[in-house]
């Protein structure tokens, strides 16, 4: 292996390094500070697990260079759903199919709409993150006590612990990491977003293309949806309130580039998931306010991504 | 003469056409429901607050959007500077004026920092303007302790809020932006690299200094929104995870319906009247007492219809002419 190729292949690491570091800076510091560390990974895991899914899913229409700011309201408005039919059924495994199956609407529904009338995504995603959210106001009044969609935590507390969201989460991502690269689907989403034009001019269909990134991260937020039930029974309008923005950090943090493409991976929402939920929970244990925990995460982001991407800097700036 | 004047007429339907329809809908909508839209001066004063906000917001959204920069971080920067200003001027016992003063110049300095970073770590301009919010909006927190900024009980600062200063700030905003943009070699430089990024840096265009002038200009508008919304209500409440960046959203319909507009004329007159045409819709709501959800509905649908009619207009003009000609050769087989 040449050096420039180690290089690479170190910058590409970097995600990895970042995880690694901040798990043993988790450790020492728990160690010397007497708090509880396996109580501290539970929370971690439990905060993570939810932006992680979502996040995996998220990655099939970031490698199309396509963004979803929307991914967090989707997830509250088939949270929402899914608590209400469990309150009719009182069944968990309905729950969680309706919760899926909203989601996997909402995706589906996003990406007919820009594909059939030829509209950027993005702007798409902002329209629904409006509609969505006036949907959860809307799905809590009428439904709830006006605050909030309650279901009995008895009903999920036999699938409220670690190995379970862990198994969810690790299925998920063995289907998404076959999908993306073992199959000609994942081989196409790539080529689509490393261009465009090469991949419609070889019989790539980008509306195909766009539909199922959006099939397959609906799957994700449904997923999120139900571990969000699982891990706060009680759904308010504040439920998956950050998941949106979480994604992108998550995603971006992981390694994954913004513009897609054939540089993309699928464990880069993971990654990125961990470390930014152990980042948190550092910053807890220094006592730092809000304020200071979010810059020193914020200046940790930007430096990370830094790095991790300091192979790929041109003359010009990028845009 | 009677084609020039009919070419006026249709300019002049063409620019005007999308504020005057919203106007009249916004009345009719208010008449049904017999409320008057305009009835009392604090109508009047929410209309222009819209339109002065919004029209700042929109200039600094698309100033870099146009460039090809996403930036989340505009809606921290208005929090942010007016924290600052907002701080300074309670606590010096300062004038209105001092207040906007400072709100601009922290706005700007915010905007530059932001640019600054961008060009030296040369990521994309998305993942650090996240970066950015996140920063701007942990240290406006870390400032005010988490509590914000309030001086409700100061009647100087709050005193702002009238017609006429925010025409003032409507047409100094409108004629200073034109100005930079349209008669300056930075607004050339700045079209130029819009339209030809490569070209214009092999050309010898600075692109380093163009682009953290984008950022310091946007920076400066967005100070004066902070500004807006801080002196309006007398109080900054604070944001964290990605809370300010709501601010950035309410710029998306005026920006299209702004570019819509701005084939028939100057691009930021056309901004105006996009920002004008959604505080007409912003008035009807507070009018007519909508639901917050319901506004959010309303907002998001007029938003993808009017891109559904932008992204598919020649075919809807085909449609419309296609049928126009059926309906003539139809009935001329009639005859």
């Amino acid at each position: 292996m040449n050096k420039s190729k180690l290089k690479n292949y170190m910058m590409n690491l970097t995600p990895l390094f970042g995880l690694a570091a901040l798990f043993a800076a988790f450790l020492i510091l728990g160690t010397i500070r007497d708090i509880n560390i396996s109580y501290g990974l539970k929370s971690i895991i439990n905060q993570s697990v939810v932006v992680a899914v979502v996040a995996t899913g998220a990655v099939f229409i970031y490698t199309l260079g396509s963004f979803d700011i929307s991914l967090g309201a989707s997830a509250a408005v088939s949270a929402l759903i899914g608590g209400m039919v469990y309150n009719r059924t009182e069944s968990v495994f309905v729950m969680a199919a309706v919760c899926v199956g909203i989601a996997v609407l909402i995706g589906l529904f996003n990406s007919v709409l820009a594909s059939v009338f030829n509209l950027p995504v993005f702007v798409t995603t902002i329209a629904m993150l409006s509609v969505l959210n006036a949907l959860v106001l809307v799905l809590i009044k009428v439904n709830g006590t006006g605050s909030e969609i309650a279901i009995p935590a008895a009903a999920v507390k036999a699938i409220n612990n670690t190995p379970f969201k862990i198994a969810v989460l690790l299925l998920f991502l063995l289907l998404s990491i076959f999908i993306f690269s073992f199959t000609k689907i994942g081989r196409m989403q790539k080529f689509q977003g490393s261009n465009p034009v090469c991949a419609k001019l070889s019989g790539v269909s980008e509306k195909k293309m766009a539909i199922i990134a959006f099939a397959m991260s609906g799957i994700g937020v449904g997923l999120g949806a139900f571990l969000s039930i699982i891990y706060a029974p009680t759904l308010t309008k504040n439920t998956a309130s950050s998941v949106g923005m979480d994604v992108i950090i998550a995603i971006v943090f992981g390694g994954m580039p913004v513009s897609g493409g054939a540089r993309s991976k699928i464990y880069a929402a993971v990654i990125g998931a961990f470390s930014m939920t152990l980042l948190s929970q550092i910053m807890v244990m220094f006592n730092l306010n809000s304020g200071i925990g979010q810059m020193v995460k914020a200046a940790i982001f930007l430096l990370v991504v830094f790095l991790a991407t300091s192979d790929q800097r041109g003359k010009m700036l990028p845009r | 003469m009677k084609t020039g004047k009919t070419n006026g007429l249709k300019r002049i339907v063409e620019i005007a056409g999308i504020p005057a329809a919203a106007f009249l809908i916004m009345v009719l909508l208010c008449g049904i429901q017999g409320v008057k839209l305009f009835e009392m001066e604090g109508n009047w004063i929410l209309f222009f607050r819209a339109a002065a906000s919004v029209m700042l917001t929109t200039f600094a959204l698309s100033l870099n959007l146009n460039s090809g920069r996403f930036d989340f971080s505009i809606g921290s920067v208005a929090l942010l500077s007016s924290v600052i200003s907002a701080s300074i001027c309670t606590a010096a016992g300062l004038p209105t004026i001092v207040m906007l003063m400072i709100s601009i110049i922290a706005g700007a300095l915010l905007g530059a920092i932001s640019g600054a970073v961008y060009v030296i770590v040369k990521l994309p301009p998305i993942i650090v303007s996240l970066g950015v919010a996140l920063f701007y909006e942990g240290f406006a927190f870390s400032i005010t302790k988490g509590y914000g900024v309030s001086f409700v009980a100061n009647a100087e600062l709050t005193s702002f809020p009238s017609v006429a200063n925010y025409l003032l700030i409507i047409v100094c905003g409108l004629l200073l932006f034109i100005f930079l943009f349209d008669y300056t070699q930075f607004g050339y430089d700045y079209k130029a690299l819009l339209s030809g990024q490569k070209v214009a840096v092999n050309t010898g265009i600075k692109e380093i200094p163009n682009a953290v002038g984008c950022y310091t200009i946007a920076g400066a508008l967005m100070g004066v929104v902070g500004f807006i919304s801080a002196t309006n209500t007398g109080t900054i409440q604070m944001a964290l995870n990605f809370g300010s960046i709501g601010t950035m959203f309410t710029a998306f319909l005026p920006m299209f319906i702004g570019g819509f507009i701005g084939r028939f004329c100057n691009e930021k007159i056309g901004y105006l009247l996009g920002a004008v045409t959604t505080a007409f819709i912003s008035l009807m709501y507070a009018r007519l007492n909508v639901d917050a959800s319901v506004q959010q509905i309303v907002t998001a649908l007029i938003l993808v219809g009017f891109l559904i009619y932008l992204n598919n207009e020649n075919k809807i003009i085909e449609l419309v002419q296609l049928k126009k000609l059926m309906g003539k050769t139809g009935a001329e087989k009639g005859k």
